[in-house]
């Protein structure tokens, strides 16, 4: 408030003087912020709110290969109501979220409870897991593509090798598995690491008290530990969905929506640009867009909310 | 008493062996595949395709796959494409977002509302995103140009570098820019002497955050480029697309487009984790 009051003295103090310069008055707060919030403003306009009218509006035709467009009115979205192309990629989008987020949260926080303690080269661990977070998802699914690999493959080789039977990767019934075995063998470092620096800012004094009141560790992790973490988990949860509803580059780099593993995104994809049906495409991708929005809504409303609490 | 002392300190040493034995599973399990890729970069075709497990573990290195990937592949070109998009898009991303999350944290300029449909950009799947571009780009010919992807990396950048910068403005104390503004500083000199240099950490981490997620990106660069502007993800991922898939060519490839966000995720570990959850989380 304080500060409003000194902004509003300097302008003062230059009308006293002389007419404001158009700088001056620019530089008045009121003017001042959205100056500063206005290239963000168009760029989102740009981005965001031209590619959404655009598929709306397309979505009422059907697009020949040509460029001539049809009108057809709903009739696009009372197909997809009916195409299991559509149903099945967003049963799967869900399953493999859900699993995804499942194990990367109960890998995160065993191994989070496991390093939270001093030990000799705790530093160059907690180094040492961050290393696939940055490297792009393509290159790794194309790795472990090769690593999978029925015949050549590393894995299948030691299986073999130490009388275990070979496994098909690939299969048709498990391929969608192995997807989300990548996604969670890439992403799991994340969540221990959230987790872990989680549980290293606890307050201590609070496990030594339920200790002194013979509190077993069970008990404790119950009812202590896993509510002082809940923030973290809901975070790292909303986190993920946002991330593994548009999972799309560990499918090009494998399966390529083949055997069973075609996604949401891959979905829109295929009916857009290897099919080419703009028509049909922008209405499959207004769905995506609107299911992942509400997602989205609730998500980043619990984010604000968070990063509001810790500052 | 001794015996149960004795029996303890077993325990103790059992438990510490178990913590060790998950502890460097845990870390083969994540470094191996890692490794794997530079293993696999120095072998020969034939050790690769062999089949046995004693020529993938023992074998003579060669550079045979580099030699590949450099004369047969434009490899350079899309490495130096790649490098164009990252810092170019990362410069613009900056030029947006930076004034605005400065004016998010300081004067909440639209009462949270503007924040929250930046934040909410990013969910906007770049699939769906795609199409209505791809049709302007054709249009306006900027399919298979380097502003073009870059154009489309600010977009896929800015609501990130604005909620992360949002969170590093907000650490900066109020009064300071109070006192600055009592001792005669002008709005634009607060901001360019007094916040900036605080926030100098947040401007380098939001940075290099960007410049990995372009370097990563694959849909776009897929999409929108054709001979000229391929990056080196789509490069990569055309090794194994093709009849005979050259897994040699591919590693060789990978082990050098990732080393840089390898050595950048081990720089920077104190800001990983913040970076990751949009500034949720400070690690």
């Amino acid at each position: 408030m304080a500060r409003k009051e000194n902004g509003d003295i300097a302008l003062l103090d230059s009308h006293l003087i002389r007419k404001p310069s158009i700088w001056e008055v620019l530089s008045n707060e009121k003017y001042f912020k959205w100056m500063l919030a206005l290239p963000l403003i168009i760029v989102l306009l740009v981005f965001m709110i031209y590619p959404l009218i655009f598929c709306l509006y397309k979505s009422f035709f059907q697009v020949s290969l040509s460029g001539n467009a049809l009108f057809i009115g709903l009739d696009n979205y009372r197909t997809m109501l009916r195409d299991t192309g559509f149903w099945i990629p967003l049963g799967r989008t869900f399953q493999v979220t859900v699993i995804c987020i499942v194990a990367e949260l109960l890998i995160g926080l065993g191994l989070g409870m496991l390093w939270n303690r001093d030990f000799k080269g705790q530093n160059i661990i907690r180094g040492l897991i961050l290393m696939p977070l940055l490297v792009a998802p393509l290159i790794l699914s194309i790795v472990w593509n090769f690593l999978l690999e029925y015949n050549i493959g590393f894995v299948n080789q030691v299986l073999s090798a130490i009388g275990l039977a070979r496994v098909k990767w690939w299969d048709p019934q498990g391929a969608l598995y192995t997807i989300c075995a990548i996604t969670i063998w890439q992403w799991f470092p994340f969540s221990a690491s959230v987790l872990l620096a989680g549980l290293k800012s606890l307050p201590k004094d609070v496990f030594e008290a339920a200790k002194v009141d013979g509190a077993k560790g069970w008990f404790v992790f119950r009812k202590l530990t896993l509510p002082m973490l809940s923030p973290l988990i809901i975070i790292i949860t909303l986190l993920r969905t946002m991330w593994l509803i548009r999972l799309f580059d560990p499918l090009y780099g494998t399966t390529r929506g083949a055997v069973n593993t075609e996604l949401l995104d891959w979905m829109v994809y295929r009916t857009s640009f290897v099919y080419f049906d703009i028509g049909y495409g922008s209405t499959l991708a207004i769905m995506s867009l609107f299911l992942t929005m509400i997602i989205g809504a609730i998500m980043f409303r619990q984010l604000i909310k968070t990063l509001n609490a810790t500052n | 008493m001794r015996e149960g002392e004795k029996l303890k300190k077993q325990g103790v040493t059992f438990k510490r062996v178990i913590f060790w034995v998950i502890t460097i599973l845990v870390m083969i399990g994540i470094l191996g595949p890692l490794l794997w890729i530079y293993l696999t970069a120095f072998k020969s075709s034939a050790d690769i395709f062999a089949g046995s497990l004693n020529r993938q573990l023992i074998f003579t290195p060669t550079l045979e796959n580099f030699k590949r990937l450099f004369v047969q592949f434009p490899f350079f070109k899309t490495l130096g494409n790649t490098l164009i998009m990252s810092l170019g898009s990362t410069v613009l991303v900056m030029i947006v977002a930076l004034p605005a999350a400065y004016s998010f944290a300081r004067w909440n300029t639209g009462g949270g509302h503007i924040l929250f449909n930046t934040i909410a950009s990013r969910m906007f799947p770049g699939v769906v995103a795609s199409i209505p571009f791809f049709i302007v780009f054709r249009h306006i010919d900027l399919l298979d140009k380097h502003i073009g992807i870059i154009l489309l990396y600010m977009y896929f950048n800015v609501s990130f570098a604005t909620f992360l910068l949002y969170g590093f403005f907000r650490d900066v104390p109020v009064e300071l820019e109070q006192a600055a503004m009592i001792d005669g500083y002008g709005r634009f000199n607060i901001f360019r002497k007094v916040v900036l240099p605080l926030v100098l950490p947040g401007i380098a981490t939001t940075s290099v955050f960007c410049i990995i997620w372009s370097w990563n990106e694959f849909l776009f660069a897929f999409l929108f480029s054709r001979k000229v502007a391929t990056t080196v993800t789509v490069l990569i991922s055309s090794f194994w697309g093709s009849i005979d898939v050259q897994y040699g060519t591919m590693a060789a490839g990978a082990a050098i487009s990732i080393l840089p966000t390898l050595i950048a995720a081990w720089f920077m570990q104190r800001y990983i984790v913040r970076g990751l959850t949009f500034g949720a989380v400070k690690g």
